[in-house]
């Protein structure tokens, strides 16, 4: 692996947890404000476009690994994500949620080593 | 939070449509990417040579439904639930190459996916209490 595709690997799972965030921002949005609203509209652009970034990102890794090399990365999503969401959108993290977080994390990684 | 839809808008319905496309375009867009892959190419890190594959459409189409039913989902269930759930595709897609191409499963990976099943069981667990309170 280069010092590129490490960088690659990093810049999809951030754009990708970046977008997950935005998303739910612009979603949140709605409930109170509807549709119809420039909030909405330029956060769903946002998340839409960091989302597209890292579909393309990914496209190309997979191209050059296997699914099963790029999947501890993708597990990884899952505690980064559910940290930014309690820091960021303030959403309650529980001892519970972090464990379950956590198992996940460490099934995803062994599934991708075997 | 306003009163939750059920019937095909439940969101827990539309977790599982989502990750059910997200299983789906996963397997498309492997196959489309290994189709057509050549490092050599200009761009290629860029992974738009990928879209010279008629598989890589057709798992644009599913991520594009998934990602739809996901935005509906984030309008209801909160991130940190929502998300540690949606990984369930971590585990299909391993048990999907075993069921459906017959590919073997080491003891290693099996333990792997028993722990992402204990820690979706430990997720979901909220998930009763936050029904009871909307």
């Amino acid at each position: 692996m280069t010092l590129l595709s490490l960088v690659l690997i990093l810049l999809a799972l951030l754009t990708f947890v970046g977008g997950q965030l935005i998303l739910k921002r612009a979603m949140e949005s709605t409930v109170v404000h509807g549709l119809r609203q420039s909030r909405f509209i330029a956060l769903l652009g946002c998340g839409i476009f960091l989302m597209t970034i890292s579909f393309f990102l990914t496209l190309g890794l997979l191209q050059r690994f296997d699914l099963s090399y790029l999947y501890p990365f993708q597990g990884l999503s899952v505690i980064i994500i559910s940290v930014m969401a309690a820091v960021m959108l303030k959403e309650k993290l529980t001892l519970q949620l972090t464990i379950g977080a956590l198992l996940i994390t460490a099934g995803v990684v062994l599934v991708s080593l075997s | 939070m306003r009163d939750r839809p059920s019937g095909f808008a439940n969101p827990w319905l539309q977790l599982a449509l989502s990750v059910l496309c997200v299983f789906v375009s996963e397997l498309l867009l492997k196959r489309g990417a290994s189709d057509t892959a050549n490092p050599a190419q200009a761009w290629s890190w860029t992974g738009v040579t990928g879209l010279a594959s008629p598989l890589v459409w057709l798992g644009i189409i599913f991520v594009i439904i998934s990602f739809i039913s996901w935005l509906y989902v984030l309008r209801y269930i909160p991130l940190t639930i929502a998300f540690p759930l949606s990984r369930v595709v971590d585990i299909l897609v391993p048990l999907g190459c075993w069921f459906f191409l017959g590919e073997a499963i080491s003891t290693r990976r099996w333990c792997g996916i028993a722990l992402v099943v204990i820690g979706l069981a430990v997720t979901a667990k909220p998930v009763a209490r936050l029904e009871e309170r909307l």
